[in-house]
């Protein structure tokens, strides 16, 4: 009996390791750009330090240098940027953007969730990276996110030493910040006049749904979950979430608080919200589960079958997406308002 | 004998205050005048009062009401079972977290969360199911490894193996949420414990799995009261050791397993439950039993209140909360009363 004990163990054990060894963990796309989000309140109140960009010219040899990146840090910037790494999909997003995928030379293991054409590229888990494997791919510049830094220490400082430029981005609360975070890949790539055009595209479809947006009087309230039960998730002030509600001319429900908070099924349905919006996306039907759950049969967005799913990628990675989010939230909470928005 | 029975009033008495006092409290707070026209209104249909909102009676009626419920029925189980183990292994620190139960369900679920699996028929419960098998497993597999090491089973073996194989299943835990770090925050926030989701299909299950199992051990109370002079002692009036332990030591895994299969683990009630209810009532496993279900239940009861109101509309976990009250209430009750005797 011991014995068989023992060499079940063993072959379990061995097993895991054999599991592991060939596929790449990966983190569920939500909480981690919600935690990255957490993680750095602070982001969006250095927005002063961001390098002016008047080099309109879009040049890939940049020979302007930043001095720090958006979290402090000093940084030297290589004159010549051709190996890049991006440690979150929000960034390989822009980076995408800016079109310099074909500069990527190792994403990290989200990444390829949100962009084509980095699957063959070498992924990182970005919690706990191989540094080694890292400095071998010996990148012109790293960005990475708060998230890397979650755990509390800077596992990038021995590439840092290495020389290696890592530009630490921590993921922004506001729109604004959010602007501010493509500028400054783009001004880092050299492709400043594209980052503004980026931005510009995307204020001005912020523009199109504030100008509705402004003009509604029947304000909503919108509960917007970004984890399911039983651990609901939502967020109050000082989140680019929030911003996006209000922008759409509704009021969120959890306005009196600020960043991302859990909330207790009491207090959700004691809020009462004429909308529930939901991004999760681990279980199958989200808004489906929303609509079954017991105890919730008389508040107003259940009552009346308004709950809606924003797309998980566009309303959680801190990029010019979010503006896709704002428009499907933008109709979804007020499908006439918004019907002549184009598609 | 009179003052025995006042004490036991009282403490009915509270436990009934408490479970009023955690109904009320909340994210929106509900008189107890309300609480009556809402039992009234779900019981026998009658009209709730105009200021009662439908969501204010739902949030009471499917919410909050089996919530305290269930953080009664758990707590008593957890008192209970903890009680039975420190007298049966005679050791005050012992319960049947010691011989694995938390750290098997863990197991148990960590595996149904990481690979996705869900039985087919029971949906909900697949959860809960293969934690109260895991852990329930878990303990029956320490006590068939101590019986095969000692004949006699005694209970230094059974505690040792107990805790070996405990720390072992854990280990596995934790390779297995390294290996997929996705899901560690889901596993880490059932590990915390929790009475959020708790329905009335769960409360159903809890009270036939917990009321019989506590009868059942309560059946027991006279072979305990001699098991607790010492194993000598009992085998000289015929009670057979062996079996006892096994079968007080299986009813407390089960019952144990129930309730950490449905909210979680849940520390520090099995362990200061016993030691209180023996400083205010005495010895007598016919009192004591019974007692520490009520102990263990309000207390619980109350943790879970102050859980979910102090950072509304966030919640603390309860394990933080039953050890934070817990710890200062115990030493309180410890050495305030350190002065008297312990009447058998």
């Amino acid at each position: 009996m011991k014995r068989n004990l023992k060499q079940y163990v063993a072959v379990l054990l061995i097993l895991m390791f054999a599991f592991t060894a060939c596929t790449s963990p990966s983190t569920s796309p939500s909480t981690t750009e919600q935690t990255e989000t957490t993680a750095n309140t602070e982001a969006s109140t250095n927005t002063q330090e961001q390098p002016s960009a008047q080099d309109t010219e879009e040049a890939t040899e940049s020979d302007e240098t930043t001095d720090t990146d958006r979290a402090g840090n000093p940084i030297t910037l290589p004159d010549n940027i051709e190996r890049v790494i991006s440690f979150a999909p929000s960034m390989t997003q822009v980076i995408e953007e800016l079109g310099f995928l074909d500069k990527l030379v190792a994403v990290d293991t989200q990444s390829p969730k949100y962009v084509d054409g980095v699957d063959g590229l070498p992924q990182f888990n970005m919690m706990t990276p191989d540094i080694e494997a890292l400095a071998a791919l010996e990148p012109d510049v790293m960005f990475v996110s708060g998230m890397s830094l979650a755990k509390g220490d800077n596992p990038f400082e021995q590439l840092v030493e290495l020389g290696i430029c890592v530009i630490m981005i921590p993921s922004s609360t506001s729109i604004e910040g959010v602007k501010e975070d493509n500028q400054f890949i783009a001004d880092v790539m050299g492709a400043s006049a594209k980052g503004q055009e980026i931005n510009q595209k995307m204020q001005e479809r912020i523009d199109a749904i504030a100008a509705i947006g402004t003009t509604i009087e029947d304000k909503k309230t919108v509960m917007f979950e970004i984890a399911a039960l039983p651990n609901i998730y939502s967020f109050g002030q000082e989140t680019f979430l929030h911003e996006m509600i209000e922008l759409i001319g509704a009021n969120n429900a959890f306005a009196d608080e600020e960043s991302w908070i859990s909330v207790s099924e009491e207090a959700a349905v004691a809020k009462n919200p004429d909308v529930i919006l939901t991004n999760v996306s681990y279980i199958e039907d989200s808004v489906g589960e929303i609509l079954a759950r017991t105890g919730w049969e008389n508040v107003k967005a259940v009552q009346e079958k308004n709950v809606y799913y924003i797309d998980n990628g566009k309303s959680s990675l801190s990029n010019h997406h979010i503006v896709e989010a704002l428009e499907e939230m933008a109709k979804a909470v007020y499908p006439d308002e918004y019907s002549a928005l184009s598609e | 004998m009179k003052k025995l029975q006042l004490k036991i009033g009282i403490t009915v008495l509270i436990c009934v205050m408490v479970l009023m006092v955690a109904v009320g409290f909340g994210t929106v707070r509900i008189e107890p005048a309300n609480i009556f026209a809402i039992f009234g209104h779900k019981l026998f249909a009658l009209e709730l009062p105009s200021e009662i909102s439908d969501n204010i009676a739902s949030i009471f009626w499917t919410m909050r009401l089996p919530r305290a419920i269930a953080a009664f029925l758990v707590g008593a189980a957890l008192a209970v079972t903890g009680t039975v183990m420190q007298s049966v292994l005679r050791n005050p620190l012992a319960s049947s977290y010691t011989l694995g139960v938390s750290s098997g369900a863990s197991l148990g679920v960590a595996l149904m969360v990481v690979f996705g699996i869900s039985l087919p028929f029971i949906g909900n419960f697949s959860l809960p199911m293969i934690g109260f098998v895991f852990g329930l497993g878990t303990v029956l597999l320490a006590m068939a490894m101590a019986m095969q090491l000692d004949k006699n089973l005694e209970n230094q073996t059974i505690i040792l193996i107990g805790m070996v194989l405990s720390l072992f299943v854990s280990s596995m835990l934790t390779i297995l949420i390294v290996l997929s770090k996705e899901h560690m925050e889901q596993i880490i926030f059932w590990q915390m414990g929790s009475f959020s989701a708790i329905k009335w299909s769960h409360v159903q299950v809890l009270l036939m799995i917990i009321i019989p199992g506590i009868l059942f051990l309560m059946y027991f109370a006279q072979e305990m009261d001699i098991m607790t002079f010492g194993e000598e002692q009992a085998i000289s009036v015929g009670i057979d050791m062996r079996r006892m332990k096994i079968i007080l030591i299986t009813a407390s895994a089960l019952l144990t397993g129930t309730a950490v299969a449905f909210v979680g683990i849940i520390g520090f009630i099995d362990l200061i439950a016993p030691h209180v209810v023996r400083k205010i009532y005495g010895a007598s496993h016919r009192i004591v039993v019974p007692m520490s279900a009520l102990f263990g239940g309000a207390f619980m009861t109350l943790a879970d209140m102050v859980s979910r109101t102090i950072i509304s509309p966030s919640e603390l976990p309860i394990g933080a909360v039953t050890t934070l009250i817990g710890a200062p209430f115990f030493a309180y009750v410890y050495f305030s009363k350190r002065g008297v005797k312990r009447h058998a």
